[in-house]
């Protein structure tokens, strides 16, 4: 039933998302760094770090594949902003790093991705080589339940991270925010790094 | 007092980082900010208070990150909330969802948003915004019938 109720929720359409602001202000610095370096295995088998082999901006999420919350909401918008991005003229790669190794396996993960979010690149690891990852983003795994299918339903971070193609932080993106803002956001790094 | 984001202001307004975050104390009401921004559910008016705290329940337990609304509009997203680990959920402030709390905290602003890290509650005034006098439950399918009060 909680499963049911919140996928209600949350499968209402963003389009009219936006963000409110008072006024533009200047940017300050986050209090704590995100990222740095990992080695994990993406869904092709293939050993993957925080460089992005083609020098493209990252979009980070951490998640899961059979995730009924906010995965089914942050993974359509990162596919979804991966694709306007592209047709604007800025590649990015979009990332799913698993807080479930044992759900998520380089067999299943990329179907399991490819259902609802595709073109998103998914990587596992063992579990010390993905707390190592989650701790680098600040982000907590804890098991909420299991459900009547015996699913295992888990909290974990929500917001998508922008990182270079080196792997350094740019920004952080709530997903609460219209998949058109995103892309906003994001040019305006790629704008940056671009020079 | 909700002025959207002008599509030609966020063009025009590219990354730049500059000073360090400031210490804020901040009153409000700790929202859900998927239903409140997406407007899916209702109004402003409707989303917050007694009448949306199932859902924000539902949506705080599913990872929506938590807003402080501040009475001038002003909302701030909830980057840590005091007794939080971590910084980067938004998953383990169940307790004090639709409360209405005095916070005190550093607030750092970021591509047009504002991102408040919560050091300290220093008022928790519970639950007071009665909404659902006016817009009963919002949604109504948030509680199910066999739990909806006869």
């Amino acid at each position: 039933m909680r499963a049911t109720l919140l996928a209600l929720v949350l499968a209402f359409p963003a389009a009219a998302q936006q963000a409110t602001v008072e006024a533009k202000l200047p940017d300050t610095l986050f209090p704590s760094n995100f990222g740095g370096a990992y080695t994990l295995t993406d869904h092709h088998g293939e050993r993957r770090t925080e460089v992005d082999p083609q020098g493209n901006l990252q979009l980070v999420f951490f998640g899961y594949a059979t995730c009924e919350a906010i995965c089914t909401v942050a993974l359509p918008i990162m596919s979804e902003m991966t694709d306007a991005l592209s047709a604007r003229g800025t590649d990015v790669t979009p990332l799913v790093i698993t807080i479930d190794p044992e759900t998520d396996t380089v067999e299943s993960m990329g179907p399991a991705l490819d259902a609802f979010a595709p073109g998103l690149t998914g990587l596992t690891g063992t579990e010390a080589e993905l707390a190592h990852a989650r701790d680098l983003f600040h982000v907590e795994k804890t098991l909420l339940f299991t459900d009547p299918r015996g699913v295992d339903v888990y909290a974990h971070g929500s917001h998508i991270y922008v990182m270079d193609g080196d792997g350094a932080f740019l920004t952080l993106l709530p997903p609460v925010l219209s998949v058109e803002r995103m892309v906003e956001i994001v040019e305006g790094y790629a704008a940056e790094a671009a020079g | 007092m909700r002025a959207m984001i002008p599509l030609a202001l966020a063009a025009l307004a590219g990354p730049a980082l500059a000073a360090d975050g400031e210490r804020v104390q901040v009153t409000g009401e700790v929202i859900d900010t998927w239903c409140y921004f997406s407007g899916v559910m209702g109004g402003p008016d409707a989303v917050v208070g007694t009448a949306h705290h199932t859902c924000a329940l539902w949506c705080s337990a599913g990872g929506i990150p938590v807003g402080l609304l501040a009475p001038d509009g002003t909302v701030y997203m909830v980057l840590k909330m005091e007794g939080d680990d971590e910084n980067a959920g938004g998953d383990t402030n169940l307790r004090i969802a639709s409360h209405t709390i005095e916070a005190d905290g550093m607030l750092y602003r970021r591509d047009g948003l504002n991102y408040l890290i919560v050091e300290e509650v220093i008022a928790d005034q519970d639950i007071v915004n009665a909404t659902h006098e006016d817009f009963g439950v919002i949604p109504g399918f948030a509680i199910p019938d066999s739990e909806a009060p006869e």
